[in-house]
């Protein structure tokens, strides 16, 4: 049996738009949805590391 | 004859020290060239003839007057255009700031003014350095081709004598992309060693400024005047200034060069990793001892690189993107709107995978002084050419080729020099990038300088050859 697609739809995508108060014409909601995926698709092979402790690489001096 | 506009820095340098060529003389030539290759290259938004003139006299008054100031005083030089300058326009190539007019210049545009550095003018990125091959410029070695990017600009103007050295960005090869594309050196240095106040940024756990020369002597030149800490910039780091220059002339007797056995060879243009091989070769030729090296976790290259700048570029414009989205071109917009849908936990992901990324290329650089490898897959594009078909039948976008292999650099924040190592089966040049230790500049540029000297002591002009689809 397939998986069930865990991409955002163009209709997903205006639905968080307008949440996120982003104008975004219904005509462009498709492709920027597939670039969205795609993007999804890169960085979601970080899924796999296991990072246990390991703090992000940003920080700050506060002196 | 020599013109003025072909000598390189050093020479220029040289040359003004010694008062055998003037300030003046040496920047009216280089605008003459401008003039004359620019309807081809497209390299400059903006030419700033009249102040570069008048600081150019302003310079051989001050020399003649015994106020030398160093190997910059009166030397022109073109700076991306996301790197602010004092009343002259800064666009970052994008109509989103088509009228801005800074107010102060950006802390490196600052330190080459303080050494006498002469602007000729404001050279095209991208748009907002965002993708790597500036559609705004053509390649002098082929004006049907990129230049690569996002600092395009910079690199054709330095490549076809239109500026003496200039100035980029790098945020994933932004720097050695184009120099590698065009026959130049390009440092990208240590993250935090240049401070990037002033210069728009793409992304900042990524984003570098380092510059674009014809040899790697001039690189080491213009890195004294720009590196050292600066407060404004949190990443700045408080480190001890250094005259880069240092190891030049010293062999390399003993140097560890490591040379991957993974990732850095994959998918590569046979006659880019056929020449690189060479170099590495003459590197061993010169006393290096190879080492074979495998690159650690390089299959999250892709993903940590854009698990970071994407949401980061998006947070940059996001005000923008909600006020005038419509003067972004398509590309960059597209981009830019996708990175609002990124979660917020993919991201510190990203950012805590490049802590696991950092540690293991710490960790080999126990093993190895350099590393060294080819700068980008393949030579420079037809222009507006989508992707790349490779001999295993896969395709790749141009611009994701491009970063593949200088991105690692952008998120080990270790500094990596692009030196020209020859050239493909239709004229079009190839680099190969020397990536250090942490801080390890004068060290690549050692290296760099001894290949240099051994195996191209003279850094020829690009040969402006024009061909279809030069820029409009």
């Amino acid at each position: 049996m397939a998986m069930p697609s865990t991409d955002l739809s163009p209709d997903d995508i205006a639905r968080l738009a307008a949440r996120a108060g982003l104008p975004l014409d219904a005509s462009r909601a498709p492709a920027v949805a597939a670039t969205v995926n795609a993007i999804h698709g890169v960085v979601g092979a970080l899924g796999e590391l296991r990072l246990g402790e390991t703090a992000p690489a940003s920080s700050f001096d506060a002196r | 004859m020599t013109h003025p506009y072909e000598l390189t820095l050093s020479e220029a340098a040289d040359a003004v020290a010694d008062r055998s060529l003037s300030p003046v003389e040496l920047t009216t030539s280089v605008l003459g060239r401008i003039g004359e290759t620019d309807p081809a290259t497209g390299a400059y938004v903006t030419v700033t003839a009249e102040s570069a003139l008048a600081d150019a006299a302003r310079a051989a008054d001050d020399i003649a007057a015994g106020r030398h100031l160093g190997p910059l005083h009166g030397i022109p030089m073109a700076l991306k255009d996301l790197i602010d300058t004092a009343g002259v326009p800064t666009t970052a190539s994008s109509l989103v700031r088509a009228d801005h007019v800074p107010s102060q210049d950006a802390a490196v545009t600052a330190r080459l003014r303080a050494a006498g550095a002469v602007l000729t003018g404001k050279t095209h990125t991208h748009e907002f350095a965002y993708g790597t091959t500036t559609p705004q410029t053509r390649n002098p070695w082929d004006t049907g081709r990129t230049p690569g990017g996002s600092s395009g600009g910079s690199a054709a103007a330095v490549a076809s004598g239109a500026a003496t050295f200039a100035l980029g960005t790098d945020t994933g090869g932004s720097i050695r992309i184009p120099a590698a594309l065009t026959g130049i050196v390009g440092l990208k240095p240590t993250y935090g060693l240049v401070p990037r106040r002033g210069v728009a940024s793409l992304s900042w756990s990524l984003d570098h400024v380092g510059p674009l020369t014809r040899t790697v002597r001039d690189a080491a030149l213009v890195l004294d005047a720009l590196a050292g800490y600066d407060p404004s910039d949190n990443a700045s780091i408080d480190h001890p200034r250094e005259e880069y220059g240092r190891l030049l002339g010293r062999d390399l007797k003993g140097l560890r060069v490591g040379v991957p056995v993974n990732y850095y060879f994959d998918r590569v243009q046979p006659d880019v990793e056929n020449t690189v091989r060479a170099a590495i070769d003459a590197l061993t030729g010169l006393g290096a001892v190879p080492v074979p090296v495998e690159i650690p976790m390089a299959e999250y290259v892709r993903a940590v690189h854009w698990g970071l700048m994407v949401p980061e570029a998006t947070a940059y414009h996001q005000d923008s993107l909600r006020t005038s989205p419509e003067l972004y071109t398509d590309d960059v917009r597209i981009l830019l709107e996708a990175g609002e849908f990124v979660p917020a936990t993919d991201y510190i992901r990203a950012q805590r995978a490049r802590t696991l990324m950092r540690q293991s290329w710490q960790e080999l650089f126990e093993r190895v002084d350099v590393v060294a490898a080819p700068t980008v897959t393949s030579t420079a594009a037809p222009a507006h050419l989508p992707n790349l078909l490779w001999a295993d039948g896969s395709e790749e976008g141009v611009s994701d080729s491009y970063v593949r292999l200088s991105a690692p650099a952008n998120l080990t924040g270790l500094p990596s020099l692009s030196v020209p190592v020859g050239f493909d089966g239709d004229g079009l040049p190839i680099g190969m990038q020397v990536i250090g230790g942490p801080l390890d500049e004068a060290r690549l540029i050692q290296v760099g300088h001894a290949y240099e000297s051994a195996h191209r002591p003279v850094a020829h002009l690009a040969p402006l050859v024009t061909s279809a689809g030069a820029a409009g």
